[in-house]
């Protein structure tokens, strides 16, 4: 074997299976692996996935990890205690937390659980105006006694959040320098630092997060890095981040917040990546597991983002890539409700799991019907891992169209439109809401379940192509082999957008830019990959949200802003959003934003796909219902279809990690890059 | 011919993404910042016998009352009124129930010729012409309070109906958000049209017909079967507002429920009213407030259609408070709806003890204040509602500082937004030390917030429920009255709860204290782990905790 293999890793934990991808830019060939995830110990089952995979980890030059530790340390709740100071007077921000609710009508309603109680949030007196200007001096007194508890309580992380920080840090720079000194060994997260926007509940919620996850983000990375070496990887270990982008795991641990939705964004980044490949710019992309239905959007090549998420109805200040969920899953029961029949939310989860696990589940999920119908392959579930029974997915469905009236088939195929139609419905919502027509896009599909419903979903709204990429199980993980280093940069500006100064504009972002390249430089980026996306928010005088439009740069690359196609810029995203537009009205500048890319080479797909080994024809045909009756379906190994294979519907194409099922109205292509391709008129 | 149960779950969920999907054009699309930020409004789509196939509401109150707008217009003018690519308006607060700010337009939805439907929406507009900028709080007729449109049809056969249109625009001070709210609102009614359009198109108009009653029938069987749970009886509560914001009496309220087998009476006719300043509220407001207390109890993680509500019957006196007759001003027809859930729910806590609250702080507590801003010289208009204590209910403590519960969505405005955009600061922001009703589970806490002016300005105040705040229940105590007190311990303190346009200078002090929820149960069979839990947060005093639950502050454990 060559010695110089410079092979590519990434590894995704997923709450049953921890996956792993391989790439080989020698043979140009990717390698997938799973592992069970091995619960507590995150490492372990990274390692053990590892092990499967790759013989020569000294030949590992890049890896890159989607962590879940942030995450799982606050959805269960087991984040470091953390103390806040506040601005005296307005101490009580973080619980009284804007007052809405979104449950509406629930008389009983309770906030979303804050992560820190109110007796743990310290007043410290100091106040700016709201530009920043002193009213009051730092109360150091105040600051001495947090000091004091602090140490005396051993508390190991402080949030610092003051008002008016994002316009003047000072105070919050002299309050953490004061704690340094008098309560040395604390981590602390300042609000200003965690997201320089206005807010004060959003901003400080974001730095009590931050907090709270910070030591387990710290510990996590350290010790996957010492096992990684342990094993022989030296590759810096790079971590993937909500925004999209990867980031070394040492400023990964500098900045826990913006890995915080590692996880589940390999899928949306993998699409971005596909829409480059595939030259298709728009995109919707759904991942269908056992519990839950995610879409994400590819517009114009880039996935969808927000400058903000909600966690457990918790505001998190940092741009995420946005993801739809709702739930709907191969768990999805079936069941009665005042004499109707009903699918979902309700989720058989994994255990019992559908009644064809066996594991005693009695209800009828959607797995059932697909079993039940003929689309899953009993023998060859999650590549044969577990061997479902199909008698007791017809004893659940009996069951359920007895009390329907309904025969099993009608039954089971009533049970997949139903879920269907909600699922396209959700996507229609979505895209209603962004002012997007979803026929002008293609549908990709992943996860387990995506390529089983993919075209119904297609049909039902109007797309004409469904997209199903190699190994839709482990696409997520694909997906982080394709990311750029990224870095994200924010600043408030208030400014009347006709007051604007191009130079004072232009100084910003240059100073912006220098830490920014700076930033990039140190991620071990070289210079000449570096790319910088100046953008800022804005919006109509009097408005509340903004709308953030990248800055267009001039001709001569000098920076030279053109202010005249800003504002078309904003009008245009405005129309698109909102409907209309208002090209009189007064605008104005809210925050500035930097996002700075460096491209540390991806291993895109390759036209010249070849499959492991050539079939000529379908392995074997079955009789599957569909919609418009039962078919005699040819059953396709996908690791035997070579590039350029077409045939018309019925089929279903097996492999290890998803089935993907095409309708009579469907006609399938294996693309020279391994896609299979799916072609179908609407319902 | 009757439907497969596919079909009929595949429609359920299709109508109600029809109404999603409307919802969300109107959010898109309209000039006002509290519609698509605070999202107050709501859109239908409904049959032909004006029953809701659909609805999506961003304000809670405005649950299941549109349909009440096609019905009242086709009661006036007969079915034979409705023609194809006709649109109508009204803000009628009479006919409407609301103030006029909420302005309703709805379209006859035609297919193949044939009336089909209707598509309805109602969003709140910035400014509809009232007799003050923003809201006046001590209106005494209908007519001070801005252009009220009877059902008015602004678009005919597809045409605009340009007088109506120009009359619109000459009596509201912002006539380019007026006018953009109302073809947003008309883009909602193209997109409904097209919608049960599509679903007929598909499966056939019978079978979506057909479906239809089965999705109501299902409904009305598990409102039916709720109702059915509780003991049969008649129920009663009452309480009174403190004032009409005119004079000084205060206002009482009585309700009187039957529960009888499957069915439920709402009784309000024993109620106070016409209120002489802007309490009034319209009859068919009234009906919805009563649909928001009844989902707010029986199966509130249904969706709403023609089948929900049922078994509900409501009676009204034309003339009180809560059957508003012209002239009446109605202007906050909301305040007396929220002491009414809270007093409905505690009517039904011996039917209900697991599910009804005691009672919420109750109002929006509105403070408004205007004025020329220094920074900018041009004319500014805060209008903020104030969060407060939520009631306790069995086995969990009452909320603290939420918006109120009619308003659902509303979010307080931050301080740095405040001061950015009104030339005055935000001193204090907090809970409210003591505010809690005690109880075995306490209710939430108000808070305080205390403005400081940094130029002359103008303020307006409607704070309410100081006579009859926020009760317990089951042995759960009372929460503290609202108080809002101007300069406090200067030799110019002045206390008001309501006023209108009240001049104020620069460096004067508001500062706004709202109530907390009533408590549920024995404060004595408080768990002292969360008393001593309480004062650690400093929620209570040691002063509260040796009151109401016998626990010395220094004892300890």
């Amino acid at each position: 074997m060559e010695t110089n293999l410079n092979l590519r890793v990434a590894t995704d934990i997923g709450g049953t299976f921890t996956d792993v991808v391989v790439y080989d830019p020698g043979l140009r060939k990717y390698t997938t692996a799973k592992a069970p995830s091995r619960g507590e110990d995150l490492a372990g089952g990274v390692m053990d996935a590892l092990e499967l995979v790759v013989d020569q980890p000294r030949e590992v030059e890049y890896f890159v990890h989607g962590s879940t530790v942030g995450l799982n340390a606050f959805l269960q709740r087991r984040g470091e205690r953390v103390i806040l100071l506040a601005t005296r007077g307005a101490s009580d921000i973080y619980h009284i937390a804007r007052g809405n609710r979104l449950d509406m009508y629930n008389i009983r309603y309770r906030k979303p659980r804050p992560l820190i109680p109110r007796r743990d949030i310290i007043a410290i007196g100091g106040r700016l105006d709201c530009d920043g200007e002193e009213l009051s001096p730092l109360d150091h007194e105040d600051l001495r006694r947090a000091a004091d508890r602090i140490r005396s309580e051993r508390v190991r992380s402080v949030a610092i959040a003051f008002l008016f920080s994002y316009q003047n840090p000072e105070h919050e720079l002299a309050a953490a320098q004061a704690l340094q000194h008098l309560a040395p060994g604390a981590s602390i997260s300042l609000s200003h630092q965690v997201a320089a926007e206005w807010r004060e509940y959003e901003r400080t919620a974001s730095a009590v997060m931050d907090a709270y996850i910070a030591p387990s983000v710290s510990r996590y990375m350290a010790d996957l890095s010492t096992r990684l070496g342990t094993h022989g990887i030296s590759a810096p270990l790079l971590v993937m981040q909500s925004n999209g982008g990867v980031i070394s795991a040492r400023s990964a641990s500098e900045r826990p917040l913006q890995t915080l939705l590692s996880g589940p964004v390999g899928g949306a980044a993998g699409g971005a990546a596909l829409s480059e490949i595939l030259d298709r710019p728009n995109l919707i992309c759904i991942d269908l597991g056992g519990t839950s239905f995610d879409v994400s959007l590819i517009t114009h090549g880039q996935a969808d983002s927000s400058p903000s998420a909600l966690l457990e109805g918790l505001p998190v200040l940092m741009p995420v890539v946005d993801i739809h969920t709702i739930g709907a899953g191969g768990g999805s029961l079936a069941y009665l409700e005042a004499g109707g029949l009903r699918v979902g939310p309700q989720s058989a989860g994994a255990y019992p799991g559908p009644a064809c696990y066996g594991r005693g589940g009695v209800q009828p999920t959607v797995t059932d019907a697909n079993l039940f119908l003929g689309r899953i392959d009993p023998d060859y579930f999650l590549g044969g891992n577990l061997t479902l029974d199909t008698r007791a997915a017809e004893v659940a469905l009996q069951g359920l169209g007895s009390r329907l009236n309904l025969d099993s088939e009608k039954l089971a195929l009533g049970i997949i439109e139903v879920i269907n139609a909600k699922m396209s419905q959700a996507i229609r919502t979505l895209t209603v809401e962004r002012g997007i027509e979803p026929r002008e896009f293609s549908l990709v599909a992943f996860g387990g379940a995506g390529p089983m419903h993919a075209v119904a979903l297609a049909q039902e709204l109007g797309i004409t192509e469904i997209i199903i990429p190699p190994d839709p199980g482990g696409f997520s993980a694909w997906g982080m082999l394709q990311s750029a280093v990224r870095q994200d940069f924010s600043e408030a500006f208030f400014r009347n957008f006709a007051d604007l100064d191009p130079d004072d504009l232009r100084n910003r972002f240059a100073r912006i830019g220098e830490l920014a390249v700076s930033g990039l430089l140190n991620e071990g980026v070289a210079s000449d990959r570096i790319s910088l996306i100046p953008r800022v928010d804005m919006r109509y005088q009097g408005q509340e949200h903004t709308i953030t439009v990248t800055l267009p740069q001039g001709a001569s690359g000098a920076g030279t802003v053109h202010f005249t196609t800003l504002r078309e810029r904003f009008e245009e995203t405005y129309r698109a959003r909102y409907g209309h537009s208002n090209p009189q009205a007064s605008l104005e500048t809210v925050n500035l934003r930097l996002t700075a890319l460096g491209d540390v080479g991806r291993p895109l797909l390759q036209p010249d796909y070849q499959p492991q080994r050539l079939s000529d024809g379908p392995s074997k045909t079955s009789s599957v219902l569909f919609t418009s009756g039962v078919h005699p379906t040819s059953r396709f190994n996908r690791e035997t279809l070579p590039a350029g294979y077409s045939f018309a519907g019925p089929a279903i194409i097996e492999e290890s990690t998803a089935t993907t099922v095409i309708p009579p109205e469907g006609f399938a292509t294996i693309d020279r890059f391994g896609c299979i391709t799916i072609e179908v008129t609407s319902a | 011919m009757k439907p497969d149960p596919i079909t009929v779950e595949i429609l359920r969920n299709a109508f109600i993404m029809a109404a999603e999907e409307m919802n969300a054009a109107l959010i898109r699309s309209a000039y006002t910042p509290v519609i698509y930020e605070s999202k107050d409004c709501a859109v239908a789509l409904i049959d032909s016998r004006h029953r809701v196939l659909g609805q999506s509401s961003g304000v809670p109150l405005f649950l299941g009352n549109l349909e009440a707008c096609t019905l009242a217009t086709e009661e006036m003018f007969g079915r034979s009124v409705w023609g194809e690519g006709d649109i109508w308006i009204m803000n009628d607060p009479y006919l409407t129930g609301t103030h006029m700010h909420d302005v309703t337009v709805f379209a006859p939805i035609f297919y193949h010729g044939d009336l089909a439907g209707f598509a309805a929406s109602r969003a709140h507009w910035l400014d509809i012409g009232a007799k003050d900028p923003g809201v006046p709080m001590d209106s005494t007729e209908v007519f001070q309070e801005g252009v009220r449109l009877p059902p008015t049809q602004v678009v005919k056969g597809g045409k605009p109906v340009e007088d109506i249109w120009s009359i619109i625009e000459s009596n509201v001070r912002f006539p380019r958000s007026a006018i953009g709210d109302m073809t947003a609102q008309f883009a909602v009614a193209a997109i409904g049209e097209h919608r049960l359009g599509g679903l007929f198109d598909r499966y056939g108009r019978d079978t979506v017909e057909a479906a239809a009653e089965e999705v109501f029938r299902q409904s009305e069987r598990l409102d039916r079967a709720a109702i059915r749970a509780i003991p049969d009886g008649v129920y009663t509560a009452a309480g009174f507002l403190d004032s009409d914001g005119v004079g000084d009496e205060p206002i009482h309220l009585k309700v009187k429920i039957t529960v009888e087998d499957e069915r439920l009476v709402f009784d309000l006719t024993e109620t106070d009213g016409p209120g002489q300043g802007p309490i009034n509220c319209g009859a068919v407001q009234t009906l919805s407030a009563c649909r928001l207390a009844f989902k707010y109890l029986f199966n509130p993680q249904q969706p709403v259609n023609g089948g929900t509500f049922r078994p509900l019957e409501v009676k009204t006196r034309p003339g009180s408070i809560l059957g508003a007759i012209p002239p009446a001003a109605c202007q906050f027809y909301f305040t007396p709806l929220g002491l009414m859930i809270d007093l409905i729910c505690s009517a039904l806590s011996p039917a209900l003890p697991e599910t009804v609250p005691a009672a919420h702080y109750g109002d929006g507590m509105i403070f408004q204040f205007t004025g020329v801003d220094p920074r900018t010289n041009e004319l500014f208009l805060d209008n903020e509602p104030h969060v407060g204590g939520w009631g306790a209910s069995m086995g969990q403590d009452g909320e603290d500082g939420m918006i109120w519960t009619l308003s659902g969505n509303f979010h307080d405005m931050p301080i740095e937004v405040f001061e950015s955009k009104f030339p005055a600061r935000i001193t204090e922001y907090g809970y409210r030390q003591d505010s809690a009703g005690p109880g075995q589970w306490r209710g939430g806490n108000g808070i305080i917030r205390e403005y400081q002016m940094t130029t002359d300005t103008e303020m307006s105040l409607w704070f309410e429920r100081s006579g009859n705040p926020a009760w317990g229940l089951f042995g759960g105590q009372g929460g503290a009255p609202p108080e809002v007190i101007v300069n406090p311990g200067t030799r110019r303190e002045i206390r008001r709860l309501k006023t209108n346009r009240m001049p104020l200078r620069k460096g004067d002090v508001v500062r706004c204290h709202t109530g907390g929820g009533g408590g549920y149960g024995d404060p004595l069979d408080r768990d002292p782990k969360a008393v001593l839990a309480d004062l650690a947060d400093g929620f209570i005093s040691g002063d509260y905790a040796e009151r109401h639950h016998q626990l010395k502050s220094d004892s300890g454990d």
